[in-house]
């Protein structure tokens, strides 16, 4: 178990997202003169920063939106990436990190279930093309859908690799330990990694349990019009 | 465990304000780029017929275009692992069948980004180069656009000529064809026909005090031609604000229709002011001279602002030659015999200062013919100058020609010198591996031998 340890065990890396492209996942909500602009993108820290400038006025004028909205979108697009770039300078631990992404969108018309596991460890993984892949394979006709499904996949590595970087910093400040181990026990107290070793030792097998079924398997739904129009207006209630 | 509940910010939802369309995967509409010259395509545009302008004829769904590679370095230089070639064809691909299945209404770069997977600045980048090239969004009143990216090709690419934006103008509101006045605000970049105005049909936050009118009629009717600009000129002069008569001296033209385009022409409103107009805009001229020794650049420059501020439509206001506009006015108010004595007069002192500028240069009071002869000479220095270029380019092509035909010469020779010693030294391995195989027969021969004597020794 040890010596399995020692060898899986990375030095820490530098923050960034564990995908094979560094893209940051933007969300942007924002509520002005009785005008409520919700977005999600994908946004490259490595472009200039007057491209965020360029980018916001474009949407506005796209959109009809008063351009209040210029200096608010901007600021938030700023924030995020100050957010994103902060972390940049930090080190994370990748210990053996297979987590599950669960996906439940609704994006016009379609409703998106599903559940994976994704390994965090894989630094070139794609979640574009595993939306391209999915959104192809079900059928959806719905262009829209697919950049939503890449968005929240990042969104959701990017939280969680937020989140091995602060309980890095937290390891390293309670325990003066530089063995990996330690820490990869620290990664399954949370709960979040499955113990690779236990899947795939001799006792279990690989084949997913029954009652697993179900939840990892995706589910699409074509909602009328009236149900879009009733989730809509559910949803807004529970905004305010 | 944050990932447990559903994702943080509710589902992803797509705001109320852009209308979802649903994409027909196979367009049943036949769709033939046909590739157009720079002449606007009909008006009445045929939502099965996609133009785009000849300088993109370069276009094909499978390949990329070397004007491709050099505008969007970032897909082909390989500096990061996403962003590549395949990448590239599958946004540009996306964002025109968008577009051609949109057709005939244009798509925004925020409908498109929407729908693409990828970074959102390089999709943008890829949208701005193919409007840029008319590849999408591209109709006749588009044709006014100068190409950005590729000002330094001009062999490939045939610059758009500059038509003045006196196309159809389409209302940001009902999308329809403007067609007796409209209503524009630079500010916000909108036109609006005169319902979609009237009713406020325009996004909130825009006063309607921030739109211009915009006559239309004349522009797609008849434009005015200069004699009935001077006779508008004279009648106002003459009847000052009464525009029945002025209407009716200029001859075809309805009262609104003259009040409208002598409120466009470029001095109208300062000729209002009576006298002092035409000093005014001579003082400003030369203030706007003095301040520059290129005064000429700098009265264009002059004249030209306040006519950019006005709509330009007028035959007489040509952007580009202000101050034929200014002596058109001028000449118009001083009358016809006037204007005809003060040109004649004029032509026949720039006349005598070339005189003197070429009594000065040549030396000769011979005056024009020395002019001409300096001329005819410089223009024959110039030719044999000329061909003596040519001949020394020529020789001394010659010359690298030979240069290099001597250096393969060498090089034939050197190879046929090895080549012989290749082949004598195979033939002396040869000989030695006959010499060998003698030996080894020799040897092999005398054991023999020497083992028979031996048998026969021993019995």
């Amino acid at each position: 178990m040890k010596a399995s340890g020692s060898t899986n065990w990375k030095g820490p890396v530098k923050f960034r997202m564990p995908t094979a492209e560094n893209l940051v996942p933007i969300r942007l909500d924002i509520q002005f003169e009785g005008q409520r602009y919700k977005d999600a993108f994908t946004w490259n820290p490595s472009d200039a920063d007057n491209e965020i400038a360029i980018f916001a006025r474009r949407t506005v004028k796209d959109l009809k939106l008063p351009p209040a909205f210029v200096t608010q979108i901007t600021q938030s697009i700023q924030s995020q990436l100050a957010d994103f770039r902060a972390y940049e300078g930090q080190d994370m631990y990748t210990g053996e990190k297979i987590i599950p992404i669960k996906l439940d969108l609704r994006v016009n018309h379609t409703l998106i279930k599903d559940q994976f596991l994704w390994d965090l460890n894989n630094f070139e993984s794609d979640p574009e093309e595993f939306a391209r892949t999915l959104c192809k394979d079900l059928g959806v006709e719905d262009p829209e859908v697919g950049p939503a499904v890449t968005f929240a996949i990042r969104e959701q590595l990017y939280e969680i690799a937020v989140q091995s970087v602060s309980s890095a910093r937290e390891s390293r400040l309670s325990k003066k330990s530089r063995r990996g181990s330690d820490y990869g026990s620290a990664s399954k107290a949370s709960g979040l990694s499955m113990d690779l070793v236990k899947l795939f030792s001799f006792k279990s097998s690989v084949v997913r349990k029954r009652k697993d079924l179900d939840v990892y398997e995706p589910m699409v739904d074509l909602l009328t019009n009236e149900e879009v129009d009733a989730l809509e207006a559910r949803e807004e209630r529970h905004a305010r | 465990m944050a990932t447990n509940a559903p994702i943080p910010g509710g589902s992803g939802e797509i705001p109320p304000i852009t209308p979802s369309r649903p994409i027909i995967p196979e367009t049943p509409s036949e769709i033939s780029a046909s590739s157009n010259s720079l002449q606007p395509p009909p008006s009445s545009s045929d939502t099965d017929r996609i133009y785009i302008p000849s300088y993109s004829r370069w276009f094909s769904w499978n390949e990329i275009n070397e004007c491709e590679v050099r505008s969007l370095p970032e897909f082909f230089d390989s500096r990061s692992s996403s962003k590549n070639p395949r990448v590239y064809l599958y946004l540009r691909n996306s964002i025109i069948q968008q577009y051609r299945d949109e057709h005939p209404q244009k798509i925004s770069f925020t409908d498109v980004r929407r729908t693409l997977v990828g970074d959102v600045v390089s999709i943008r980048r890829v949208f701005d180069f193919l409007d840029s090239w008319g590849l999408i969004n591209y109709s006749s009143s588009a044709s006014a656009k100068p190409l950005k990216w590729d000002d330094k090709e001009a062999v490939a690419s045939e610059p758009p000529s500059t038509v003045k934006e006196s196309a159809k103008r389409i209302c940001n509101g009902c999308k329809s064809v403007c067609s007796v006045a409209c209503f524009a605000s630079e500010k916000y970049e909108l036109t609006l026909c005169a319902r979609c105005y009237v009713r406020g049909n325009y996004r909130v936050g825009i006063n309607s005090s921030e739109f211009k009118r915009v006559e239309l009629s004349e522009e797609s009717k008849t434009g005015w031609s200069e004699k009935e600009t001077l006779l508008l000129l004279e009648a106002v002069m003459h009847y000052g604000d009464d525009w029945k008569k002025v209407a009716s001296h200029v001859t075809g033209r309805t009262e609104k229709d003259c009040v409208s385009q002598f409120v466009k022409l470029p001095f109208g409103e300062q000729f209002a002011k009576d006298s002092d107009s035409e000093d005014a805009l001579e003082t400003f001229n030369q203030i706007k001279g003095s301040a520059d020794p290129e005064s000429e650049g700098r009265v264009k420059d002059g004249s030209s602002s306040p006519d950019n501020k006005r709509m330009k439509l007028t035959p007489l206001a040509d952007a580009s030659n202000p101050i034929m506009a200014q002596a058109a006015f001028l000449s118009a108010l001083a009358g016809t015999k006037v204007a005809e004595a003060a040109a004649r007069a004029a032509v026949t002192a720039l006349s005598d200062i070339d005189h003197e500028a070429g009594k000065n240069a040549g030396g000769d009071p011979n005056g024009q013919e020395i002019n001409g002869n300096n001329s005819e000479r410089a223009v024959a220095e110039a030719k044999s100058l000329l061909e003596k270029e040519e001949k020394e380019v020529e020789g001394a092509i010659r010359e690298i020609v030979e240069v290099e035909m001597m250096k393969i010469r060498d090089r034939i020779v050197h190879f046929e010198k090895l080549d012989l010693e290749m082949e004598r030294s195979r033939k002396q391995l040869e000989e030695m591996k006959n010499l060998l195989f003698t030996d080894q027969l020799n040897i092999f021969f005398h054991t023999r031998r020497s083992r028979k004597a031996e048998d026969r020794a021993e019995c």
